[in-house]
């Protein structure tokens, strides 16, 4: 648990970077701390490990105020990742991670099998443990920059823009990356970034910041996006904060109908029996994986005896996978699908049902609904 | 060119050599060993550099004959006052390089350091200064080489040296002794500057495996290798 108690930072000139903040970072969640830049989000993050010292205020690790450890005995149990990685030129990507455990006082060869299973952890192969950072990627160089972060297992995470200098494909992978090594780890997270999109996908909570140091809220992400607290946050957090909203709700709600779904061996006859304008076309037997939607329109002037299997379809889109992706991607099924509605598979692909937009609507109302009575009866 | 005067004075031109190639290599090791707490010092405390640079700058200014003679006095005819002037010549060109390179320590590397739980000394030691290396040893490179070049001028205040060989070959109207001379110092020059190279590459494979982009002879284009440099200094 991170907690700032009127934290202020003033510089003597004056400018007040950090202005009476009060902020509790529960343990083994993500807080990210997310506002326009100026705005003492990175000042407040630095003055948790002292690399910057509070003007007034302070700021407790687990209850204890952080003033009463020496600076370099602190850190060493502070996690610290930032933008441009600072990774040593002069040491190999073993040596690099294994920099904190060697200066707790660890033999070389144990904290070197230690730096291998980070590298493991963070998805490196092991041949890049002798490499120098110059010869990584972007990309491999801040993986591992976490790993270095994390060598110690320091229950406290510091992280600056941590993805903000390499490219979005990259970004993308390694917040997925950061959500699947917090699910496991469970540290206590403090994270950095001017990217609502970023904050919103990785935060449990997240803390926005209006500029000159304060807090204009702090909500899980999903709250945020629901409940702006006024217009300055539901400007930072963007226009169309209804449809992000739904990444927070399961597809799983969404009721499905088999009735448009045919297989490649039904006659163009049974599919216009059905009475759909627009039939989806999957496999046959046990490999129901969709082939594309055709309108009944075209089937019409077929001969009825014509096997499904044999007539030119359209694309469909994207499929959304009940049970693993969001409200939000079976919106995007639909919208992106010729037929207007979205195709629900399971995890193999098989196709479970289509979903109409009246049949999103419901499911989305009804996942809203009930978010905000659980905020409401626990804010 | 008269070939069979090298095999006749064959004692004579070893022990010149030898001579010059200790007076060229002890002065800017000593130089090192001053500059790099002094460049540390300047680096760390940004004011103390400007007068540093003005008292090395003023000291470069000073021709080297003279500065020799002014030495004699206090250190009489020996190798002290051209080591002394050498080293100090060392220092013009090494300090300016020990700040350069720990100054071109990145922000974010010195940061990540502090923030690792280094203290300033031991980020000092084990991150600046090897990062700084490359530069150093640039400096030294030109050092080394511009020194071994200059010692032929102790010559002039009877300090032995391969400038003996220009010294005597002038007087005797004698070419031989001066193109020898010559080689000699080129060689010698060379021989240094790629043990410098060598001792780089070792101390720093991080760097090497970059490319191999430095060029390997940098520190030869000071004018130390233009022969009639050292006694056209100002």
């Amino acid at each position: 648990m991170i907690t700032f108690e009127s934290v202020t930072k003033r510089y003597p000139d004056g400018t007040v970077a950090v202005d009476a903040l009060n902020l509790d970072v529960p343990d083994g969640k993500t807080m990210v701390l997310v506002g326009p830049s100026g705005c003492g989000k990175t000042t407040s993050l630095r003055m948790v490990n002292r690399l910057i010292e509070p003007s007034e205020g302070r700021i407790l690790l687990n209850g204890d105020d952080i003033r009463a450890q020496h600076p370099s005995q602190l850190r060493r149990g502070i996690g610290y990742v930032i933008q441009q990685t600072g990774l040593f030129p002069h040491r190999t990507i073993e040596d690099n991670i294994a920099t904190v455990p060697v200066l707790n006082g660890w033999k070389r060869a144990k904290a070197r099998a230690r730096a291998r299973e980070l590298l493991d952890l963070v998805g490196l192969d092991q041949t890049l443990a002798r490499r120098y950072p110059h010869q990584l990627s972007g990309g491999q160089q801040q993986r591992v920059g976490v790993a270095r972060a994390l060598a110690a297992d320091p229950p406290v995470l510091l992280m600056d823009e941590p993805f903000s200098a390499v490219d979005p494909v990259v970004r993308g992978t390694l917040q997925d990356q950061l959500i699947a090594l917090q699910r496991e780890l469970r540290k206590t997270i403090l994270l950095v970034t001017h990217d609502i999109e970023e904050a919103i996908k990785v935060g449990d909570l997240v803390a926005l910041y209006r500029p000159h140091g304060t807090l204009a809220q702090v909500a899980p992400p999903e709250r945020l996006l629901a409940e702006p607290a006024d217009d300055y946050v539901a400007g930072f957090v963007g226009f169309d904060r209804g449809i992000r909203r739904l990444s927070f709700f399961p597809a799983d709600a969404v009721s499905l109908s088999a009735g448009p779904v045919l297989p490649t061996d039904a006659t163009a006859a049974s599919a216009l029996k059905s009475g759909e304008p627009w039939i989806l076309v999957v496999g046959a037997g046990d490999d129901p994986r969709p082939r594309g939607w055709v309108a009944a329109d075209r089937l019409a002037g077929l001969d009825g005896e014509t096997r499904l299997g044999d007539v030119a379809v359209d694309g469909f889109g994207h499929t959304f996978t009940v049970g693993d992706d969001s409200l939000r991607a079976a919106l995007d099924a639909a919208v992106l699908s010729p037929a207007g509605q979205a195709v629900g598979v399971d995890a193999d692909g098989r196709v479970l049902g289509v979903a109409s937009f009246d049949q999103l609507r419901a499911a989305v109302q009804a996942a809203r609904e009930a978010d905000d009575a659980a905020a409401g009866a626990a804010p | 060119m008269m070939w069979s005067w090298i095999p006749g004075n064959w004692s004579l031109i070893w022990q010149l050599t030898r001579a010059n190639a200790f007076l060229g290599i002890v002065s800017p090791l000593i130089g090192l060993a001053i500059s790099v707490p002094l460049g540390i010092a300047a680096a760390r405390w940004r004011w103390f550099y400007p007068p540093v640079l003005t008292v090395i700058n003023i000291v470069y200014a000073v021709p080297a004959l003279a500065l020799f003679i002014a030495l004699i006095p206090a250190y009489g005819l020996t190798n002290t006052p051209v080591v002394i002037a050498l080293t100090a010549y060392s220092l013009c060109i090494i300090v300016p390089n020990v700040v350069a390179g720990l100054r071109a320590v990145p922000a974010p590397v010195r940061q990540a350091a502090t923030a690792m739980g280094y203290g300033p000394l031991r980020r000092l030691i084990t991150v600046e200064l090897p990062l700084a290396v490359p530069v150093i040893i640039a400096g030294l490179r030109v050092a080394v080489v511009s020194s071994i070049s200059l010692a032929t001028v102790g010559q002039l205040i009877g300090v032995s040296s391969l400038g003996y060989l220009f010294v005597d070959g002038l007087q005797r109207s004698f070419p031989t002794e001066i193109y020898v001379g010559l080689f000699l110092i080129i060689a010698l020059a060379l021989i240094c500057d790629l043990i410098l190279v060598g001792l780089r590459r070792v101390l720093t494979p991080w760097a090497a495996t970059r490319s191999g982009r430095l060029p390997a002879f940098a520190g030869l284009r000071s004018r130390a290798l233009v022969p009639w440099a050292p006694l056209g200094r100002p």
